[in-house]
């Protein structure tokens, strides 16, 4: 093993515990340095950051882990990002996957579901558009169409603001009948997509969660440079489970 | 109807821990039905602001349905409004029904500032230690004249209609949200629950702070002739929070709550994964728990013999997308589970199929009145 492959799986390592154990500035430190050095920055997210999440992710699934124990390892996990992002060589073994397009629905303010979903895809290297909470139904539609989006994400964490949901499904597959829709949040589990029309979704509260962290398992199971070929045939359809 | 057929009275000995002769079918939270109040050609929307409105369309689901109870109010923006926090009425047309949503809050990301000269990769981490900080820096204020400040005056007034029109006949009720629930509705959600770990002391004092103003709260609604309240802390779902932490940062505060309010019975409600804290829910002192259908209630059952147990049906799932034979079977269960009283995991679902409702009423007094004969 040379200095260099040493060096690397010394910073994975502590890409990786430092998700895991939420220590931002660790993961901060190994980041910049893996930078310095000129290392796969790709490899650095895939097998520290997103590795570590896929721990947090099991964690979760024990319930060793809550939602704020999450939430700080996502954050500990974009601190990396931030730094390592730039540094990916696209086309060498990040391409764009596609485009996604994401929001909470009118009358719903909850975001945090939404934001751990957007970040799995960020890791998985999608364009993302994020409309934000409280969004116009209109306005994903709208979004859909003027970004040519290949994905469109959904999320709603009451009861009351999921009604919403068949409608812009309705509205999207009035311009494109294939349009690959996900739902997600408290009050959705697979019967209630498959009404609504979607193509995917979680389990149920916790598990919409787990959903987005279970596919960066997905994500870095791919991400194997042997598997490379597999790599680029990954597409919005294989990170779908279907409902 | 049982008990001299005055449904108010048996309700009150239920909460004193007396037998009753029929199982009741009422609820804490909000019961407005579209059905309900298109009668009176109201929308959505005008029942929050207006008490008359808000009055007539609580009593509506009693006169209608015969629902054991009358509720105020509908929406989770009454508290926060009163501290300041922004809420958003929805003018909506086509059936689509939208409950009011906080819009501003006292610390919210929109107001933080990023320097211009901050590279963009740099933006997240600053934008999370601003709030944060502004959630230390945070010093909540409860209104020197709380009882007309709001909406809190639309409420009581709602209050003092209700117990005029049907108080004699149903029990007049009226809830608010915890301490936890209330703080996300009044600071960034996701900063508050990473600060319940890494700044406990600051998570604490706000809380005791809410749990002050909400027994303020309390009592004015009590005093305007609520019968009974409920204090609903769904924010501290066993889904998104650990045992430990329920124990340590929710739970005082919900008991300092109830030690402080008396003069009513009280309920506590918290919605999704209760089946891990049901004893602690307890411990917090509330006349009875409100429980959701993820909680196994026979199990609960086990756990706390001797605590009136309310539930715990899925008001959405049975209600609005379910058929009377779904009805008639889940209420059957939920009796047959060891129930107190019939009573929604959560607020009753405005479009509520009518059919359902009816059949609901209908098998609580079928099975309600075969388990007392037993």
């Amino acid at each position: 093993m040379s200095d260099n492959d040493e060096k690397m799986e010394e910073i994975l390592e502590t890409l990786k515990n430092g998700v895991i154990e939420f220590e931002e500035d660790e993961v901060i430190e190994a980041a910049e340095e893996a930078v310095e050095l000129g290392l796969n920055a790709y490899k650095c997210v895939m097998d520290g950051l997103a590795a570590g999440m896929d721990v947090v992710g099991e964690y979760f699934a024990e319930g060793e882990y809550f939602v704020p124990e999450v939430l700080m390892c996502a954050d500990a996990l974009y601190a990396g990002l931030d730094i390592l992002k730039p540094h990916i060589v696209m086309g060498e073994n990040q391409q764009i996957k596609g485009t996604v397009v994401i929001g909470t629905v009118e009358g719903d303010v909850h975001d945090i579901g939404k934001n751990l979903v957007k970040l799995m895809f960020e890791i998985a290297g999608f364009n993302i558009h994020d409309l934000g909470r409280d969004v116009p139904l209109d306005n994903f539609v709208e979004s859909y169409l003027e970004k040519d989006a290949d994905i469109v994400c959904l999320s709603a964490m009451m009861t009351t603001t999921m009604i919403g949901m068949p409608i812009v499904i309705e509205k999207i597959r009035a311009k494109n009948p294939n349009a690959k829709i996900m739902v997600g949040g408290a009050p959705i589990n697979p019967d209630v997509a498959a009404k609504y029309g979607a193509d995917a979704t979680g389990e149920d509260a916790t598990n919409a969660l787990q959903e987005a962290l279970n596919m960066i398992g997905v994500l870095r199971d791919l991400s194997d440079f042997e598997a490379e070929r597999k790599a680029q045939e990954l597409d919005a359809d294989s990170l779908m489970e279907p409902v | 109807m049982a008990d001299n057929g005055n449904i108010r009275e048996a309700i009150t000995k239920l909460f004193a821990g007396e037998k009753i002769d029929f199982v009741p079918n009422f609820s804490g939270m909000g019961s407005i039905t579209m059905p309900g109040i298109e009668e009176y050609g109201y929308s959505f929307n005008q029942v929050h602001v207006d008490a008359k409105k808000m009055a007539t369309g609580a009593a509506s689901t009693y006169k209608k349905f015969g629902l054991h109870s009358a509720v105020v109010p509908f929406d989770m923006g009454v508290e926060a409004e009163a501290l300041g926090a922004g809420v958003k009425y929805y003018e909506k047309g086509g059936g689509q029904i939208i409950y009011p949503t906080m819009t501003t809050k006292l610390v919210q990301r929109s107001d933080i500032e990023i320097p211009s000269d901050l590279p963009e990769n740099k933006h997240k981490s600053f934008l999370r230690k601003a709030i944060d900080q502004a959630i230390v820096d945070l010093d909540v204020q409860i209104p020197k004249d709380l009882a007309n400040t709001g909406r809190i005056p639309i409420v009581t007034e709602a209050i003092r209609l209700l117990k005029e029109d049907v108080g004699s006949e149903v029990p007049v009720a009226a809830w608010v949200l915890g301490p936890f629930t209330l703080a996300g509705q009044i600071m960034e959600l996701e900063n508050l629950l990473k600060l319940s770990f890494k700044k406990r002391d600051v998570v604490n004092r706000h809380l005791s702070k809410l749990a002050d103003y909400l027994v303020e709260i309390l009592n004015l609604y009590i005093d305007a002739g609520a019968d009974f309240v409920t204090v609903r802390e769904m924010g501290a779902t066993g889904d998104l929070l650990s045992r430990k932490m329920f124990g340590e940062l929710i739970q005082p505060h919900l008991t300092s709550i109830f030690n402080r309010v008396t003069q009513s019975p009280t309920v506590l409600h918290i919605c999704g994964n209760t089946n891990t804290i049901v004893d602690l829910m307890a411990e917090c002192g509330a006349t009875a728990l409100s429980v959701d259908h993820k909680n196994d209630l026979v199990e609960t059952r086990a756990k706390l013999p001797d605590t009136l147990i309310f539930g715990n049906y899925n008001a959405y799932g049975i209600l609005c997308e379910g058929t009377p034979e779904d009805v008639d079977a889940d209420i059957k269960a939920i009796i047959e589970n060891g129930a107190d009283a019939i009573w929604p995991g959560c607020d009753i679902w405005p479009p509520v199929i009518a059919e359902n409702v009816q059949a609901m009423m209908a098998a609580t007094e079928k099975y309600g009145a075969l388990v007392i004969d037993n």
